[in-house]
């Protein structure tokens, strides 16, 4: 299927600053910062209170996480879990990602955060 | 020359043409965060973008919680807190977001 | 993208090809949990399951209903778990029954919640504010 010209209709009746925030959906500063965070330990409480702690493997455009080693936090409310120990957690159910504290300079986020916010 | 292009920058830094401006002008300060299933975070904002997904420092988080007495069937009203020291939070759980009160 | 990651770059990526043929659980967003083999996937974590059955859980009691070829699509997926053979799947002090009897201690269950609910109606015109 040829969707270049709705492509090009759309362009037509915006102009081209909001193609270009509009059209930045993957959030590229979260992206980033987890990827910084490959290789440390994390925990990730999803939108059913499942809470599961391990070391952060990978991390995608949409925020899509895998994680090693893990273990579930409340262990006896979830049986099931027992023998997981490599999992991919979908992005859109994570709630929370609790983060270590030595995981990115603040100043650095701050910049990022205002370079973002620009559009950039 | 300079310094005019260095006054524009500032302006376009504190200015508040959209909603949230007013977020980045929270950088670095606390910020309340009211989220979905009676949610409430308190903490000191590091970083966010357009989809509300932030960075928060010093957390205090407080979930509302409704049970069920087994023999009075009175509602319970419980406040449950816990502090996190730094925390990502996915946008899409976010209904409102609170700078600090400015008194200035 | 990077969940269609070629050979090289799997390993660090979130591509789920790491998974194939491994025995998985797939917990959904309505809370079931899904077992079975994978044999296919995409960007979207659409997920195809080969030998699924549902394990249903109520209380110590278990049961895994088998359902076949399943393929899942992708928003209804929370996580997907790899399930280390060398560990017991679940706590030795749960028991394992037909599918005829989780589906009476489901029943069970649902009664009791829906009765706590009911009463708790019942009582509202004895206005407890």
């Amino acid at each position: 299927m040829d969707l270049s010209v709705f492509h090009r209709r759309n362009k037509s009746q915006v102009n081209e600053k909001d193609i270009i925030v509009t059209s930045n959906f993957a959030t590229q500063l979260f992206f980033s910062y987890f990827k910084e965070l490959v290789g440390k330990e994390v925990t990730v409480e999803l939108k059913n209170d499942l809470a599961i702690r391990g070391t952060l493997h990978s991390v995608d455009q949409y925020l899509n996480i895998k994680l090693e080693n893990t273990r579930v936090v409340d262990q006896d409310k979830y049986p099931h879990m027992l023998s997981v120990r490599n999992c991919f957690i979908r992005g859109s159910v994570v709630r929370y990602v609790l983060l270590p504290q030595d995981g990115v300079d603040i100043d650095i986020l701050h910049d990022a955060t205002r370079r973002e916010a620009r559009g950039g | 020359m300079a310094a005019a292009a260095a006054a524009a920058a500032a302006e376009e830094e504190i200015a508040v043409k959209e909603p949230l401006d007013l977020i980045r002008l929270s950088l670095d300060e606390r910020i309340y965060v009211k989220l979905r299933s009676d949610r409430e975070l308190r903490g000191k904002l590091h970083a966010y973008d357009q989809h509300l997904n932030m960075i928060l420092g010093d957390v205090e988080e407080i979930v509302t919680t409704v049970e069920i007495d087994d023999e009075t069937y009175e509602e319970i009203v419980r406040t449950t807190k816990r502090t996190i020291p730094f925390l990502f939070v996915r946008g899409d759980g976010v209904i409102l977001v609170s700078p600090p009160l400015r008194t200035a | 993208m990077s969940s269609w990651a070629g050979p090289d770059e799997i390993f660090l990526s979130t591509s789920l090809a790491g998974f194939l043929d491994k025995k998985l659980i797939v917990l959904l967003r309505d809370g079931r949990k899904l077992l079975g083999t994978l044999c296919s996937f995409d960007q979207f974590a659409n997920v195809v399951l080969q030998g699924a059955c549902e394990r249903v859980i109520v209380g110590e009691l278990y049961c895994d209903v088998p359902l076949g070829l399943y393929v899942i699509r992708g928003e209804n997926v929370v996580l997907i778990g790899e399930l280390d053979r060398e560990k017991d799947e679940l706590p030795a002090h749960m028991t394992c029954v037909s599918e005829a009897e989780i589906r009476k201690a489901e029943k069970a269950e649902r009664e009791a919640r829906d009765l706590k609910g009911s009463m708790r109606k019942r009582m509202e015109f004895l206005d407890f504010d």
